[in-house]
């Protein structure tokens, strides 16, 4: 039951998300356009981030692997 | 007849509130999103450095939301008090956007800004991040509700004159709110304050890592900001294009002094890089100019050509003209609202009204005009050109260069090899005021080549003031750049002191490197002997 009325509400979602688009793309373009470009910011800086501390746990891998193949 | 000196002193009132309240508010809607990026990686990896981000951030979003209310208040109140012809003439369009800018101010962005300081403790994390994203979409669409009544000022779409109530009267509320000056405008604006609050958070970063505070706090928020910022920016470009195209169509007059354009030439136009233009010769001095370049951005065509200031001030000749007959006819239609021959009339020359207005400016008696006194609108009809000129690049000068710093920002920041570049940190610190100066930039460049109109092509600035006396607008002018600059001080003292406190004053518990104490300086003692190393491996 709790699993078809997140299916009915992600498809609710989904009509309105399209019906949104289909509007806004046809009267005001670059209103669509600042809410994709927006999200996609958002996300891209997100992801960034997240880039960055996977960076870093590598980083840090690599050094304590560098360390305990100096030590050995 | 209004007296001139009030007029421009009410210019001057309302363009000093607007751009000081121009420094709060692009900061407002950029860093609202930064926060929901940031919030939004702190729920889906649940590390608490990006909690502790959020909230060190969203104090800082704080001060400047409390000082940039505090400002626009008084700016719509100001469309009352001294613009009460204004006010009257366009209230049944301007009037509904404005309220509901209102209410998505007060009412949605305000809710969820309590919420969002207050909910930390109170709220699950999938509601916070929930409010936060709110709190960032109220903040830009109020935005977008006050740009779209801007937008009516620039373009009047979706609108009527209506010579029995004697104002406008809205015809279309979907061609008020997707007018294209409307759409380009909010998005090259609410962009705007993206780049704004990038350049800022990457510029406070800078100061933490030069001093090799909060390293950690401050490695990740520049990331972010660089990246949110180098999208951001390129989008501002793209709009501003949009807008030089769209305002190409609908504010030809602004175009003209964008360009410092006074003579129509053929295809492909040459661009004008710097000049000096002089409004009384109508020329520019010390001109340099790229072949071409002007039909291309302009006209996206190499045949593209636009009007020139000499082409402008003959169209508005001939329509002072043809408006003349509108506004007689609009003069008797007051005193003898059923008389069919001045409707007639006035339905005839209408498209041309504002225009009418416009010289009545020096012949109120619309039966004694003069050919000069047409000529002499004519000229009143073309912006201040050097103010627009030099304002839009300033504008677009600090856009480049806030584009090349992203650019470098994500190149460093990517390779986790900013904090090593001293000189870029110092860099982005003296970044922070360029977004702030473009953004006034770019408002001048909007308001200043919109004259000498407040809604383009129908009313003009000089009947839209309200009939106060020189005394009262020189005391309240003077009172609100008083509070005003009280303001700006207080938001100043208030961000550096935060900032100098750091992350950690915020009282919740986060990833930050803790700040070393100074350790009295002892004599120095024998060392214990330090224990043997102890080889795991061998």
């Amino acid at each position: 039951m709790k699993t078809f009325a997140y299916f009915v509400l992600f498809l609710m979602l989904a009509f309105v998300v399209i019906l949104l688009a289909a509007l806004l793309g046809a009267r005001g373009a670059w209103y669509f356009a600042w809410m994709v470009g927006t999200a996609m910011i958002v996300l891209i800086s997100a992801a960034s981030a997240a880039l960055l501390d996977t960076q870093e746990e590598h980083e840090a891998a690599s050094h304590v692997g560098a360390d305990a193949g100096s030590r050995t | 007849m209004i007296n001139g000196t009030v007029v421009e002193l009410s210019r001057i009132q309302f363009a000093a509130t607007a751009l000081y309240h121009f420094l709060f508010v692009p900061l407002t809607l950029g860093l609202s999103f930064l926060l929901a990026a940031m919030e939004t990686v702190y729920v889906t990896t649940g590390k608490p450095i990006y909690r502790q981000m959020t909230q060190f951030w969203g104090k800082l979003f704080m001060i400047n939301f409390a000082l940039g209310v505090a400002t626009g208040l008084t700016m719509e109140f100001q469309f009352g008090t001294n613009w009460s012809f204004y006010s009257s003439f366009v209230g049944d369009i301007f009037g509904a956007p404005l309220a509901i800018e209102g209410l998505m101010a007060f009412f949605m962005e305000s809710t969820f800004v309590g919420l969002m300081v207050f909910g930390w403790e109170r709220l699950s994390k999938g509601q916070h991040l929930a409010v936060t994203w709110l709190v960032a979409l109220g903040s830009n669409l109020s935005a977008l509700w006050i740009l779209i009544a801007n937008s009516f000022m620039q373009d009047p779409q979706g609108a009527v004159f209506d010579p029995t109530t004697m104002r406008m009267q809205l015809s279309s509320f979907p061609r008020l709110v997707f007018s294209p000056d409307a759409q380009s405008k909010f998005v090259h604006t609410s962009i705007a304050g993206y780049v704004t609050a990038a350049i800022f958070v990457a510029g406070v970063s800078a100061f933490y890592l030069l001093r090799n505070r909060h390293t950690e706090l401050a490695k990740r928020s520049f990331r972010m900001a660089a990246l949110f910022g180098v999208m951001a920016t390129i989008g501002v470009i793209t709009l501003g294009d949009a807008l030089g195209f769209v305002d190409a169509q609908a504010q030809p007059t602004k175009l003209a002094a964008m360009e410092g354009l006074w003579r129509s030439e053929a295809a492909p136009m040459p661009f004008n890089l710097i000049a000096f233009p002089d409004q009384a010769m109508q020329e520019n001095h010390a001109a340099v100019q790229v072949p071409a370049l002007l039909s291309l951005l302009v006209t996206h065509s190499l045949d593209g050509t636009v009007p020139g200031v000499d082409e402008l001030e003959q169209q508005a000749a001939l329509r002072i003209d043809n408006g003349i007959p509108a506004v007689e006819a609009l003069q008797v239609l007051s005193k003898h609202p059923n008389d069919a021959a001045a409707l007639a009339q006035f339905k005839l020359h209408e498209q041309d009204l504002g225009y009418g207005f416009l010289v009545q400016r020096y012949a109120p008696d619309l039966e004694k005009v003069t050919p000069q006194d047409i000529a002499r609108a004519a000229r009143d009809s073309i912006p201040p050109v050097a103010a627009v000129f030099w304002s839009f690049r300033l504008m677009v000068g600090f856009g480049l260069l806030m584009l090349a710093f992203f650019v470098l920002a994500v190149l460093y920041s990517l390779r986790n090899r900013v904090q090593e570049k001293a000189w870029f940190l110092k860099a982005a610190l003296w970044m922070i005021p360029v977004p702030f100066l473009a953004n006034e930039a770019g408002w001048l460049v909007a308001e200043l080549g919109r004259q000498p109109w407040t809604v383009y092509g129908m009313l003009p600035t000089w009947m839209s003031a309200s009939t106060h006396s020189v005394g009262y607008m020189a005391f309240s002018l003077t009172g609100f750049i008083a509070v005003y600059t009280a303001f700006i001080i207080v938001e100043m003292y208030l961000m550096v002191r935060a900032i100098r406190h750091g992350p950690e004053e915020s009282g919740h518990e986060g990833g930050a490197a803790p700040r070393p104490r100074p350790r009295p300086v002892l004599a120095p003692r024998p060392l214990p002997a330090a224990p043997r190393e102890t080889n795991l491996e061998g």
